[in-house]
């Protein structure tokens, strides 16, 4: 008689029906197990540091937490951090128009129109700046900002240089997001006889939304967490921001979260600690703004 | 019976037996027309006349040119990679190629339905309204009525009066295909072109669609590209038969089905030949 195998593969003469009962061999299993072992392992780590970071700075400033920390300004004995969360928000927002309009400008030109040659050039050259240190464009941005243009430490040249930092991460993600949108809509519009522009605004960036969303998330993220490029450009201050553009210094959460933690006084310690915290705070509050913003954007999208 | 197929404009029996193709005038004509894509050429001197107001039917196996000439009809192919073409389409007697036509009129003139349904990330009223928003065709006070009667034009309104809101993806294919259908008309095109629009349906809504093109001539002039030999029987007064980037064969579509002058289309429609 034959063996199995062979019977099986010429599909001729009898062959035993594979048993639904029959386990997999042992080898198999355990490479499943492992598999599903390593991929719970990596999560944990990711999860770990996220889990202390918040627990040491929560479980640092709640226990003394004012609620006047909020608007107080800062003084020589202490007082709050009003100052410089306004400086941050008055900051990150100048970031978000600047950066925003320019890299999504730019992430819809790459997608759109760059083809060939001249693409490749943008798409390396806006690589290129993404991957520079921020320290450097910090640098930069003191040259030709406060010393070149007389700026001073100021509001303008803060949010310039954080917005070249930024930009380029919304432009990738605005490309990226733009190339996902189904050939299936552009042609739909196509047909439809409708100006390109207005099939980009009502049509292509909206469906592509989400990762607009998060290219500017994540470029918001960097503009309140960055230090190296405001000590430059932004100096410091004490008093509240003043909203102009150049000459007057700009407080923010980081450098008080820093210089304040390096202090001898208890009371600037904890100081450190609620900016440490207003900082995660904001984000978390970013992160649940912008998933209401693409759930709300989103409600009739295809959903694969 | 879904309800939105319930209201099916006309049935089968009523459809016209023959329309005099010869005395109408015509409302789109391809001249010699030769394109392709770099080193292919895809269409071969092709001279197509499209009767106002009649459904003509595009026939022929795959990469015979058919949706390719669809496409040209609307200028779509001018996207495409290393596209060009020779001789010449005239919509009314003016050519859509000369300088200056503009591609967003053209394209309001000659609407496009395509072979899945591609409704747009918005709500099912304001799929309807895109191309009237676009082209401002009607201001706001009017654009729920635009909304109704086009729904109703293509018998969606009942299935979608309670959510024209929603997602348009909430819907079943066949009224997905509805939808689009609805949003080609609202801005009022003179020819509809269809790629192969029901291939991707069930055969009742099929049905839905083929007596909807029937009810939709002689006030447009549609051309369906389509595989299915009886669906171009049932819905076209003229067929194109292509073979090979030539256009074979063009006749009223019982004399092309019953006493096909060519051999080649005698095999096609005989099934000899896929």
């Amino acid at each position: 008689m034959a063996s199995p195998a062979a019977t099986s593969l010429s599909g001729a003469g009898a062959r035993e029906p594979l048993d639904l009962y029959g386990r997999p061999p042992w080898r198999r299993r355990a490479a499943d197990r492992a598999g599903w072992a390593a991929c719970l392992l990596a999560l944990a780590l990711m999860g770990a540091p996220l889990v202390s970071v918040l627990w040491g700075v929560v479980g640092r400033a709640l226990p003394g937490w004012r609620w006047d920390v909020l608007w107080q300004p800062a003084t020589s004995q202490g007082g709050g951090l009003g100052s410089e969360i306004l400086g941050t928000l008055v900051i990150v927002a100048g970031v978000v128009v600047v950066a925003g309009t320019v890299g999504i400008g730019s992430g819809i030109f790459l997608s759109e129109y760059a083809s060939g040659m001249a693409g490749s050039v943008l798409r390396a050259g806006s690589e290129v700046l993404a991957g520079i240190p921020s320290i450097v464009l910090g640098y930069v941005g003191y040259l030709a900002l406060v010393i070149g243009l007389h700026w001073q430490f100021s509001l303008g040249a803060a949010l310039l240089t954080l917005s070249v930092l930024t930009a380029p991460y919304i432009a990738k993600s605005t490309e990226a997001a733009l190339r996902q949108v189904p050939t299936s809509y552009r042609e739909g519009a196509d047909a439809l006889g409708m100006a390109p522009l207005h099939a980009m605004r009502r049509i292509t960036l909206k469906a592509a939304l989400p990762g607009v969303v998060t290219g500017l998330l994540i470029a918001v993220a960097i503009a309140i967490g960055e230090t190296a490029p405001l000590l430059y450009t932004a100096g410091f201050t004490d008093n509240l921001p003043s909203l102009r553009w150049a000459h007057n210094p700009v407080g923010y959460l980081t450098y008080a979260v820093w210089t304040f933690y390096n202090q001898p006084s208890n009371v600037f310690q904890d100081l450190s600690f609620d900016a440490a915290l207003v900082l995660v705070v904001m984000v978390l509050v970013l992160i649940a703004v912008s998933r209401a913003v693409v759930a709300r954007a989103g409600r009739h999208a295809e959903r694969n | 019976m879904s309800p939105a197929l319930a209201s099916t404009p006309t049935t089968p029996a009523q459809w016209p037996e023959a329309v005099d193709l010869t005395t109408r005038p015509v409302a789109l004509r391809t001249c010699d027309l030769t394109l392709g894509f770099g080193s292919r050429t895809v269409l071969q001197g092709v001279n197509l006349g499209f009767p106002k107001g009649t459904v003509t039917a595009l026939i022929g196996p795959t990469g015979s040119g058919k949706t390719t000439l669809l496409r040209s009809l609307n200028r779509m192919n001018d996207k495409v990679p290393k596209h060009w073409h020779q001789g010449d389409v005239l919509l009314d007697g003016q050519s859509i190629f000369a300088p200056g036509v503009q591609l967003m009129a053209l394209r309001r003139r000659v609407g496009m339905v395509f072979q899945r349904p591609n409704p747009f990330p918005m709500s099912i009223a304001d799929n309807v309204l895109a191309g009237v928003k676009a082209h401002r065709i009607a201001s706001r006070q009017h654009h729920k009525a635009i909304v109704k009667a086009r729904l109703s034009e293509v018998g969606l309104l009942d299935a979608v009066s309670d959510r024209l809101g929603s997602s348009p993806f909430t819907l079943s294919g066949g009224q997905q295909q509805l939808l689009c259908l609805a949003r080609a008309l609202a801005v009022g095109p003179d020819v509809l072109l269809l790629d192969e629009p029901t291939s991707s349906l069930d055969p009742i809504s099929t049905e839905h669609i083929e007596s909807l093109l029937r009810a939709l001539v002689p006030a447009l002039t549609i051309v369906i590209v389509t595989h299915n030999l009886a669906q171009a029987r049932r819905v076209a007064d003229q067929t194109a038969f292509f073979y090979q980037g030539r256009l074979v064969e063009a006749a009223p579509t019982a004399r092309l089905f019953e006493e096909p002058s060519e051999p080649e289309t005698a095999r096609y429609v005989s099934g000899r030949m896929g």
